[in-house]
């Protein structure tokens, strides 16, 4: 059985006044447990609010919800219960820390969810050893961290809950190269560890391909495509027709295939680009 | 929840009241204040009244809205009413039952508050519905600057006015999406007594507070690259202007504060 299924899911904002926009369209869509999705879509194409239905903090103009089989919507207490399934982490986090020190902060979450001390503790250390936030940040005021620490404290407050769906929106955005390539090993590491289902937000796919198994694209409020990365980047073309950015060695090799040389155009690692080009020349074509 | 305050609010349009000088529209918005409160008898309130329904019919706003501003101080004229009319004891007596004592002068006096307060009410509001936040403040800058020895504090006020409404939305942004932030992590805001409520708030205040504090540095430092330094020697990029609609206004109120006072003179009945 899947673990988050939508059906039908529509969404309006401002129902009945002259301002009614659809931002989301008819969406079907099943998530196995344990998988990596990266959903990405241009600004504006429904994708931030599509995953605050999933935990329930919007709810669906019409269509229906299911996390594990549960209809989320059907009480009062399955609604509570998503909330703490499906933990969900917006755009810069670190905006969002409020408490004395780093531990509460973290704590914050687990202790809404009724945990003992003991508990609480054993989560927050864990949830901190997977950010890389050290025992001596921990006694820290948030306030006195660095933004790329704070991201890190803020993305472990809703790890502490420990989810069975961990959602996060952009949680690279605006952060460098070397800290975004951190914050996707620690997402990763999560995963494996512990096997949860992990989505991720971005409107670049160029940092999630390499760690997503299966990619949501989003579009006008209506889902594009819905698959592996190597499917969709088969469609790189119209990928970039919607206005979205692909690597650039993708679009090194669009380029080469429109000058009318044989390349495969689902190309977006290096690697894989080197590869080709062993087989083209092997084969004995020229690329120039 | 917060996008559901009316008071203040505007309403863009292209009327003939829209079109005039903010400044002109102060000024005659506090005339016409002042007129409502020469009336001494139904005839001068009546010519008030009528006054005010052209220029509501001018603006072009619909009367939904121009109810709806009279809608938060229904409880402050339910009550100058009520008082009226138990403490006015001039006239028959209509009502008298061990203490109440209510006389047809008390009834006549409560219905004439009521009027004037909505008029009162209904003036200001319009001037708001009619011209943005930012008019207004350029506009009370702008008469107040005429006298020079308040020059600079009347700006310094006017620009404060200015961004803090010009913030206001950002804040009520921020506002949500915090909430649905620590909603996220299991807070609970919605259940529980006052104190509970007040404490489950927390979350939500603190952070909201340290991004005011954070972007009001933003904002003095943008401000200070562009070489902001007050009012002295600082010109304008849009001149305000008074233009014909203007003299119809001035024109208009003129008549009708001659009007009330001919009234009142002509009908000595005073209430």
């Amino acid at each position: 059985m899947s673990i988050l299924k939508t059906d039908n899911l529509t969404y309006k904002y401002s129902v009945g006044t002259p301002f009614e926009v659809t931002a989301l369209k008819d969406i079907n869509l099943e998530i196995e447990k344990g998988e990596l999705v990266a959903v990405i879509g241009h600004t504006g194409s429904g994708k931030s609010t599509l995953i605050q239905h999933f935990n329930g903090l919007l709810k669906p103009t019409e269509g229906k919800i299911f996390v594990d089989g549960q209809d989320i919507w059907e009480s009062k207490k399955t609604l509570k219960e998503a909330r703490f399934k499906v933990g969900l982490c917006f755009q810069y986090p670190e905006y969002q820390l409020f408490e004395e020190t780093v531990f509460a902060d973290i704590a914050f979450g687990p202790k809404n969810m009724g945990l003992d001390e003991e508990d609480i503790e054993s989560r927050v250390l864990s949830a901190a050893s997977f950010t890389g936030v050290t025992e001596e940040m921990l006694e820290k005021s948030p306030f006195d961290l660095s933004g790329g620490e704070k991201r890190r404290v803020a993305i472990a407050g809703v790890m502490a809950m420990e989810p069975e769906i961990l959602i996060l929106d952009e949680p690279t955005s605006g952060l460098d190269p070397k800290g975004r390539d951190a914050i996707l090993k620690m997402i990763r590491d999560y995963r494996d560890t512990t096997g949860s289902t992990v989505m991720i937000v971005s409107h670049s796919m160029e940092d999630v391909a390499k760690i997503a198994t299966r990619v949501l694209v989003m579009n006008h409020a209506e889902i594009m495509s819905f698959d592996t990365v190597e499917e969709t980047y088969r469609h790189a073309d119209s990928l970039i027709s919607v206005g979205l950015d692909v690597p650039q060695i993708t679009k090194v090799f669009l380029e080469l295939k429109r000058r009318g040389i044989p390349v495969k155009s689902n190309i977006y690692t290096v690697d894989q680009a080197v590869s080709e080009i062993d087989r083209l020349r092997k084969e004995g074509v020229s690329l120039c | 929840m917060l996008k559901d305050i009316t008071i203040g609010q505007f309403f863009p349009g292209n009327s003939v009241i829209h079109r005039m000088d903010p400044r002109m529209k102060l000024i005659l918005t506090i005339v016409y204040i002042v007129i409502i409160f020469l009336c001494k008898n139904f005839w001068s309130l009546g010519l008030v009244v009528l006054a005010l329904i052209i220029v509501v019919a001018l603006s072009k706003i619909p009367v939904k809205v121009i109810l709806k501003s009279i809608k938060p101080i229904a409880i402050i004229i339910t009550f100058t009413a009520v008082l009226n009319m138990f403490y006015v004891r001039t006239g028959d007596p209509l009502l008298d039952w061990k203490f109440i004592h209510i006389t047809t002068g008390g009834v006549i006096t409560a219905v004439f508050m009521i009027i004037r307060i909505c008029a009162l009410v209904v003036a200001s509001s319009l001037l708001t519905y009619t011209t943005s936040p930012t008019l207004i403040t350029d506009g009370i800058e702008q008469l107040f600057s005429k006298f020079k020895f308040m020059r600079n504090g009347v700006h310094t006020i006017a620009m404060m006015m200015t961004i803090a409404l010009r913030f206001i939305p950002t804040l009520i942004e921020e506002f949500e999406k915090i909430t649905n932030a620590q909603k996220a992590r299991g807070a609970d805001l919605e259940t529980g007594n006052l104190v509970q409520r007040a404490k489950a708030l927390i979350p939500v205040l603190v952070p909201l507070f340290i991004t005011s504090f954070r972007r009001a540095y933003e904002l003095a430092f943008a401000m200070e690259c562009r070489c902001y330094h007050g009012a002295e020697g600082r010109t304008r990029m849009k001149l305000m202007k008074y233009t014909k609609l203007d003299a119809f206004g001035f024109a208009f109120i003129a008549l009708a504060t001659g009007g009330v006072v001919a009234l009142n003179i002509f009908f000595q009945h005073v209430i």
